[in-house]
């Protein structure tokens, strides 16, 4: 073998002897033109990491089916609850323990006025307490023209209703006459239009109704619609998500990236620190973090006028004391992955370079650290959304995490089981939108995974 | 050895004596006396607070706790049972022999279905068998434990009602099965996910090329070398599996209405009876801190090749 690869020497090879061989000639080369060598150029154009990772990440059917997934879920809680008429809080009267789909007795009244009238408005329909239109001042909008009337009388357990082209447009009856059935009285109201949303205090806004929306997903036994808070559950359980994540990733990038650069005695002390909240067992303490938080956030959102504390506690304690817990234990992981990148980083050349060139351990760490583990952090970040997500509804689900009126999918779930040999359906929707959100974000999170880091691919 | 078990066992112990601490701290934290309710008058809260300790400064009081701990005195509680030892409420109602039932026995059927759920979805790599596993498994390992245990009791409670919707105190083995079964549903999805990476990493290693070489049976390959190499992240598992089994058990009691430790520690979390917080912390946390240790020490003295690398950093 040896003696052969002497033999052959490419610096004294016959190029004429080689051409022979492979039968070719010059005639059956030509030389490209400009266009060919343009494509040639185009081909081998550089694709940058972000374009190489989306096409990883476009190629791979199961993530992009949990993206869309994903995003669905986004704007059915977010964009759901401007579509249905239902609040999330708001206990419906007469409308308790329904079925999906199913309508109260009031809303079957209704839309049988309906089927006489344009537009009605209800009183039984009414939220909360208020049961009737009593003597005073009322506006209502009709196809984007405002309207107004004064109610010289109280109206108990009757329709509004109102009816383009007649004589007497609005017009008031009563349920009772609805409910006998045959001709009812009209007893007319005169309105006059308006130029937009009265803004006087006195006057009282009230909406009519074109068609009485159904209760997609039933109510619950205290007269609220499923549907709306399955809605804003979904919302509560993203908003816990991504920020939660970001406070893992703020807090966790910080410390991991501040252990691994400085080493040494450093490194070992905040090391052991994370190793510690490591071992502890989390959940018991969590638990225990929910109750204990409860007091103290309530009164400091009480007594703070700070902008963002206002902002905070419109969010409730309930969420706010997961993002402290969060913040407490749940960055440890995240620090260890950053030190880990640090470590592997740090003894690359160019950070050497960027030391003798005297540059700060900050701007080593803006410059050249942060943006060469960026990959691990975007994944890592995404797959704590989920993991968040989890925590928020397992507390839930427990009585400790987010309470009423705020609904959230875990104590939807909860309060569902107590009722649970009657109306199954109760649990079967938040459970199955809260596992959809999970299985499709952490799906999301693999596929960016494994987009954007390809070395962790299994 | 001797000498990283040693550290290790301290290192446990340091574990639990701040998990001690956290817990106490915390729940001390809460402003305003746990006897305070609408009724209480001043004096009657200073009364009981005075009768359990709880007027002294709180180092004292954590003193007393840890001295307690150490001659087996869990303090008595004073809300929810007042009066009776926590040792008591903790070990001789019931409490802890339901819960540790249902974890033990979600343990052993992590394991037992878990592990050749993963062989077969290796063996079968590929095929339809394995895509199969692979769905199941990733689903079980992203949905939250309660909405498992939630749809199981619809489905077999309420909807076919072949099992018991409530499974009270278990006296009954159908009642076990609802409750054992959600609570290992996560677990032997992992395990069998770890399983089967792990098989494939040890199919393509060349003692088994050796061992095939030599002639041996396929299943001999697969038990006597491939297996046994590739148990080694399940056994690493177990620490992580048996905090899982005590926190989802709180999930399982809930569910299921069982009268066991994790429900009663809730209860005693909005209730502040803080002997029964205490106990129950430190208990259920140093269960936890041991399967860890003993996971630590069984990995060692499994795997030689790891005190090797390690050495004695």
């Amino acid at each position: 073998m040896e003696k052969r690869a002497m033999k052959f020497n490419l610096f004294h090879a016959n190029v004429d002897e080689i051409l022979a061989a492979n039968e070719f000639s010059s005639a059956d080369f030509e030389s490209a033109s400009k266009l060919d060598k343009e494509s040639m150029v185009e081909q081998h154009k550089s694709v940058s990491y972000w374009k190489d990772a989306a096409r990883r990440f476009k190629n791979n059917t199961v993530s992009m089916v949990a993206l869309a997934v994903a995003i669905l879920l986004t704007i059915f809680a977010f964009a759901g609850p401007y579509m249905i008429p239902y609040s999330y809080d708001e206990q419906y009267r007469g409308s308790m323990k329904l079925a999906p789909f199913e309508y109260s007795d009031s809303e079957k009244l209704a839309q049988k006025a309906l089927t006489d009238a344009d537009a009605v408005f209800s009183t039984a329909l009414m939220q909360g307490s208020m049961t009737s239109l009593k003597k005073g001042d009322y506006a209502f909008a009709y196809h984007g023209t405002w309207y107004s009337f004064t109610m010289t009388k109280t109206l108990r357990s009757g329709f509004l209703m109102y009816k383009a082209g007649e004589a007497d447009p609005l017009y008031t009856v009563k349920e009772d006459d609805f409910i006998a059935g045959g001709n009812y009285e009209k007893t007319a109201v005169s309105y006059t239009a308006i130029d937009g949303k009265p803004s006087d205090p006195g006057v009282t806004v009230i909406k009519l109704s074109e068609s009485v929306f159904p209760h997609v997903f039933g109510t619950d036994s205290s007269g609220r619609d499923i549907m709306s808070r399955t809605m804003y559950g979904a919302r509560v359980s993203l908003l816990v998500g991504v920020i939660a994540s970001l406070i893992v990733l703020v807090i966790g990038s910080i410390y991991g990236a501040i252990s691994g650069l400085l080493g040494g005695k450093v490194d070992f002390v905040m090391m052991r620190f994370v190793e510690l909240i490591y071992s502890v067992p989390d959940v018991l303490i969590v638990l225990l973090l929910q109750v204990v938080l409860q007091t103290p956030l309530q009164n400091w959102f009480d007594s703070s006028t700070v902008p963002f504390v206002r902002a905070l506690s419109s969010l409730g304690v309930g969420i706010v004391s997961i993002f402290i817990t969060f913040a407490l234990l749940y960055w440890v992981s995240m620090a260890r992955i950053i030190r880990g990148q640090v470590l592997m980083l740090k003894k690359q050349e160019y950070v050497t370079a960027a030391t003798v060139l005297g540059a700060s351990n900050s701007r080593i760490i803006r410059k050249h650290l942060l943006p060469n583990s960026i990959g691990q952090l975007v994944v890592t970040t995404c797959l704590e959304i989920p993991s968040a997500i989890f925590l928020e509804s397992f507390l839930s689900f427990l009585g400790l995490g987010i309470s009423a009126p705020m609904s959230s999918l875990g104590s939807m779930c909860s309060d569902a089981i107590d009722t649970i040999t009657v109306y199954p359906y109760r649990l079967l929707f938040p459970a199955i939108i809260l596992s959809l959100l999970v299985l499709s974000l952490n799906l999301v999170g693999d596929g960016m995974r494994d987009a954007l880091d390809p070395r962790l691919k299994k | 050895m001797t000498s990283y078990i040693l550290k290790r066992i301290g290192s446990a112990l340091i574990t639990l004596l701040v998990v001690a601490a956290t817990t106490f701290f915390l729940m001390n934290a809460v402003p305003g006396s746990p006897f305070v309710t609408e009724k209480s008058t001043p004096e009657m809260v200073a009364r009981a607070e005075a009768k359990y300790g709880l007027d002294k400064p709180l180092a004292v009081q954590f003193y007393n706790y840890v001295k307690g701990y150490f001659v087996g005195d869990m303090g008595v509680s004073l809300k929810m049972q007042q009066d009776t030892s926590v040792a008591e409420i903790i070990f001789h109602q019931n409490k802890f022999v339901l819960s540790s039932r249902i974890g033990a026995y979600a343990l052993l059927l992590a394991v037992v279905l878990g592990v050749p759920f993963g062989c077969i979805a290796a063996y079968n790599r590929g095929n339809w068998l394995d895509g199969v596993l692979r769905v199941v498994t990733t689903i079980g390992v992203a949905i939250p434990g309660f909405v498992v245990a939630t749809s199981l009791l619809v489905l077999f409670g309420v909807q076919l009602q072949w099992l018991p919707v409530r499974s009270g105190s278990l006296e009954t083995a159908s009642a076990y099965i609802l409750p054992v079964f959600a609570l290992s549903f996560y677990p032997s999805c992992y395990i069998a996910k770890l399983t089967r990476a792990s098989m494939l990493d040890a199919i393509n290693q060349d003692y088994i090329r050796t061992a095939r070489a030599k002639g041996l049976k396929t299943g001999k390959v697969i038990f006597k070398h491939a297996l046994r190499n590739s148990l080694i992240p399940v056994i690493t598992y177990l620490g992580p599996l048996t905090a899982y089994v005590i926190t989802g058990g709180f999930v399982v009691e809930t569910t299921f209405s069982i009268p066991g430790l994790g429900k009663y520690f809730i209860s005693s979390i909005l209730n502040r009876d803080y002997p029964i917080i205490m106990g129950t912390t430190i208990v259920l946390a140093a269960l936890i801190i041991i399967m860890n240790l003993l996971v630590d020490i069984a990995y060692k003295l499994v795997d030689p090749r790891i005190s090797l690398s390690k050495g004695d950093e």
